[in-house]
C-alpha cells in the first residue's frame, strides 16, 4: 500500500506516484507494514507453538520454549521403538518459572543457574549447590519423617533458596538437565538423588519403595523421591547420567528395565522388580534383576548407570 | 568418497550415485546420509590426524543400522544406546551387566561357552546371554564414549581387549585367548603378577556370514593401519581391539633420574608395542593402570630402555 501524507488518502502498490487529489508525491508503507504484520504475529492470541516435550505455549518467534527451554526449531528425535530423547538445551537458554528465570550453560555437565525474584524460592538437596551470591536468603525445608531417612544410612537435607538473588546448580557427571515443568494436577515419582531442584510450588515428598525384593534389587535405594504439584505449575529440573529418553506407556504396557537406568516416572505407572535366574551349567548362574514397568504413563530412563552386582 | 556413474547405454536413466563407506567400506546408494552398516555419516569427510590416526566418524542420532533383517537404532550422543529390533530368525548375545530394557517377550537365555570354567576359575564371573527376536531390546555402557559398529565379513576376525565387547550378531563366533603380556613385582617373598591388557583377550571371527560386532570405548576413538613390521607403542589399557595379525609384546622405559628413590625403582613407563601388519584402534579415555613400583622380578618377552 501507499499513502499520501498530506491527506491521509491509501492507495494500491500500482498506482501513480503522486495523490490524485492534491498531487503530493505518496509514501509506500511496505516496510511499515511488514514490521507491524510481525508484530502482531507475535502478539497473535491465536497462532502459537507448542513446546512437543512440556506442552507450553510458545509466540511463534520463539527458538526454545519458555517453560523448558527445548529448542523449537529442532525435530523430536524419536527412536522407532518409540523413546523420544530428552530435548538438548542450547546453551545459555533462559526458562522461566513464576516471576524468576533459569538459564541453562554449558552441554557437558549443564550448569542450572537461577535468578530468583522475591517471593520465589527452590529447593535442592546440599551435595548439587555449585556456587550462590553471598546475600541470597537460605533456609532449611522441615521434613516429615526426614529422621527415617537419615536413619537409613543417608544424611539427608533439603534446603531452601529464596529470591532475591542468584544461586547456581550443578552435578557431578556428564549429562543430561531434564527440564519437567509440571503442571497442575501431576504426581511425579523420581529415583532418589537424581532431582536438582524444585520450584517452592511444588510439593516434595518420598516413598518408600516396597516390598523387600524392589529394595534390594531396585538398584535405587529404599526411597523414591515424590513431587506432587496442585494448583500451581512449577518447574522440576532434574540430572541425568549420559543420555536420556522417555517413553509414554499405554494402560496395561510393560516394559523391562534394568533397574540403574530407572530415572523417573509418573505416580499412575507401577514398578516391579523381577529376577531371571541364568544358569551357566557349573556354579548355579546368577541373577539378572530387571524392573517391570506397567503404564499408562510416562517413563524416563538415563543410559548410563551404575550396575548393581546381582551374585 | 563418492562415485558418480551415468549410464552410457541409457542416456535417459538418471546417474546412479552411490557411496562407499570409509569406515567400513560398505556401498550405499546415495540416497541415504548414514552407512546402513556401521552408522557412520556418509556427509563429513574422513579425519585423520598427520600421524596418521583416522578419528571414528562422525554418526547421526538415531542412525539405522541394519542386519540380516534386523535393525539396529544408535540413540543418543553422550552414552550411545544400541536399540535393537530383532527379526523372529536374529540373535544377538552380550555380557549380561550391558542390558538397559527389553520388551517383556523377548527371552534372555544363557550361551553355552566351550571352556568358559577356565575363565571362571581365573577368577572373572563371565556370562554371555543371548536375546532371541522377535522383539526390541537395548544395551548400553557405563561412561560416556562412542559406540563403534564393526561390521565383520566372512573370513574376518578381530581381537577386543576384555571389557569393551557389547553386543555381537550369532553369526559371529566368541573366543578368547590369554594374552600372554604379564610381568611380575616382588618385595620380599611377596610377589604380584600383572597382566597390563587383561589376563584374556576376546577373539571374534565371522566364518560364514556377515556379521556385526558393537563395542563401547570410553571417549574418543582412533584406527590406523600398521604396515608390516611397522610397530607404535600404546598405553595398555587404551588399546580397543586389534587385527589377529597384530602381534603384541612388553615395553619397559626407566627414566635414570627416578631411580635412586629409597622407596621404588621410580617412575616407569610401561608400554605395549603393537607390530604390523594390520589395525589397531585406540581410546582417548582409559584406566588408570596400577603400579606398585616394586622391582620387576620377571615379564614375558620385553624390551628395556633406560633413559
Amino acid at each position: 500500500m501507499k499513502h499520501c501524507p498530506k491527506c491521509q488518502r491509501t492507495f494500491p502498490d500500482d498506482a501513480p506516484k503522486f495523490c490524485g487529489t492534491d498531487g503530493t508525491p505518496l509514501v509506500s508503507d511496505a516496510p511499515h507494514e511488514a514490521a507491524h504484520q510481525a508484530r502482531s504475529e507475535a502478539a497473535d492470541p491465536i497462532q502459537r507453538i507448542r513446546c512437543e516435550w512440556c506442552q507450553g505455549m510458545n509466540q511463534t518467534n520463539a527458538v526454545s520454549c519458555w517453560s523448558c527451554g527445548a529448542p523449537l526449531d529442532i525435530h523430536n528425535l524419536v527412536s522407532e521403538s518409540g523413546w523420544r530423547e530428552a530435548p538438548r538445551i542450547k546453551d545459555m537458554t533462559e526458562i522461566h518459572f513464576g516471576s524468576s528465570t533459569c538459564q541453562v550453560e554449558g552441554e557437558i555437565v549443564p550448569v542450572a543457574e537461577i535468578n530468583l525474584a522475591t517471593g520465589d524460592a527452590v529447593y535442592f538437596e546440599h551435595h548439587v549447590l555449585l556456587w550462590k551470591d553471598e546475600h541470597t536468603p537460605m533456609s532449611v525445608m522441615p521434613l516429615q519423617g526426614g529422621l527415617k531417612r537419615a536413619l537409613a544410612g543417608m544424611p539427608f537435607i533439603i534446603s531452601l533458596a529464596h529470591g532475591p538473588g542468584r544461586v547456581a546448580f550443578s552435578r557431578d557427571a556428564t549429562g543430561e538437565l531434564v527440564v519437567m515443568p509440571l503442571h497442575p494436577g501431576m504426581e511425579l515419582d523420581v529415583r532418589e538423588h537424581a532431582f536438582l531442584l524444585a520450584s517452592h510450588q511444588i510439593a516434595y515428598s518420598y516413598v518408600r519403595i516396597k516390598g523387600l525384593r524392589n529394595i534390594l534389587f531396585g538398584g535405587q535405594g529404599m526411597f523414591m523421591d515424590r513431587f506432587v504439584t496442585t494448583n500451581e505449575q512449577g518447574l522440576l529440573l532434574l540430572h541425568g547420567y549420559g543420555n536420556v529418553f522417555e517413553r509414554v506407556l499405554r494402560p496395561g504396557e510393560s516394559i523391562m528395565v534394568e533397574p540403574g537406568a530407572f530415572l523417573y516416572k509418573d505416580a499412575s505407572v507401577t514398578m516391579n522388580v523381577e529376577s531371571q535366574q541364568l544358569t551357566t551349567g557349573w556354579f548355579g548362574g546368577t541373577g539378572m534383576n530387571l524392573a517391570r514397568m506397567t503404564g499408562p504413563g510416562r517413563i524416563g530412563i538415563q543410559s548410563m548407570y551404575v550396575h548393581h552386582s546381582t551374585d | 568418497m563418492s562415485g558418480y556413474h551415468g549410464n552410457p547405454e541409457h542416456p535417459s536413466t538418471p546417474p546412479h550415485r552411490t557411496h562407499t563407506c570409509a569406515w567400513c567400506g560398505k556401498v550405499s546408494d546415495g540416497a541415504s546420509l548414514s552407512c546402513a552398516a556401521c552408522g557412520a555419516t556418509l556427509d563429513v569427510k574422513e579425519i585423520s590426524t598427520r600421524s596418521g590416526w583416522s578419528e571414528l566418524p562422525g554418526r547421526k542420532d538415531m542412525a539405522k543400522l541394519q542386519f540380516g533383517n534386523s535393525f539396529c537404532q544408535v540413540e543418543g550422543m553422550y552414552v550411545p544406546v544400541a536399540d535393537f529390533n530383532l527379526a523372529p530368525e536374529d540373535s544377538v548375545y552380550f555380557a549380561h551387566h550391558v542390558l538397559l530394557w527389553k520388551d517383556p517377550q523377548v527371552n534372555i537365555t544363557t550361551m553355552s561357552l566351550k571352556g568358559a570354567w577356565k575363565r571362571l576359575l581365573s577368577g572373572m564371573p563371565l556370562v554371555m546371554t543371548q536375546a532371541q527376536g522377535p522383539g526390541h531390546i537395548a544395551f548400553s555402557r557405563d561412561a560416556p564414549g562412542e559406540l563403534i559398529a564393526l561390521p565383520i565379513q566372512p573370513g574376518q576376525a578381530v581381537d577386543v581387549r576384555e571389557h569393551i565387547f557389547m553386543v555381537a550378531t550369532s553369526h559371529i563366533t566368541y573366543d578368547w585367548f590369554q594374552t600372554g603380556i604379564w610381568f611380575r613385582t616382588s618385595s620380599g617373598n611377596e610377589s604380584e603378577t600383572h597382566y597390563p591388557v587383561g589376563m584374556f583377550m576376546d577373539r571374534f571371527f565371522a566364518p560364514q556370514m556377515p556379521g556385526l560386532l558393537l563395542l563401547h570405548a570410553a571417549g574418543n576413538v582412533f584406527v590406523r593401519q600398521l604396515a608390516p613390521g611397522q610397530t607404535i607403542l600404546v598405553k595398555p589399557t587404551a588399546l580397543l581391539y586389534k587385527d589377529p595379525t597384530v602381534q603384541m609384546q612388553l615395553h619397559i622405559e626407566k627414566p635414570s633420574g627416578t631411580q635412586r628413590s629409597w622407596r621404588t625403582w621410580g617412575n616407569r613407563y610401561l608400554w605395549l608395542r603393537l607390530f604390523g601388519p594390520g589395525r589397531v584402534a585406540v581410546q582417548s579415555a582409559f584406566k588408570h593402570m596400577e603400579d606398585n613400583g616394586r622391582n620387576i622380578s620377571g615379564h614375558s618377552g620385553a624390551s628395556t630402555v633406560s633413559w
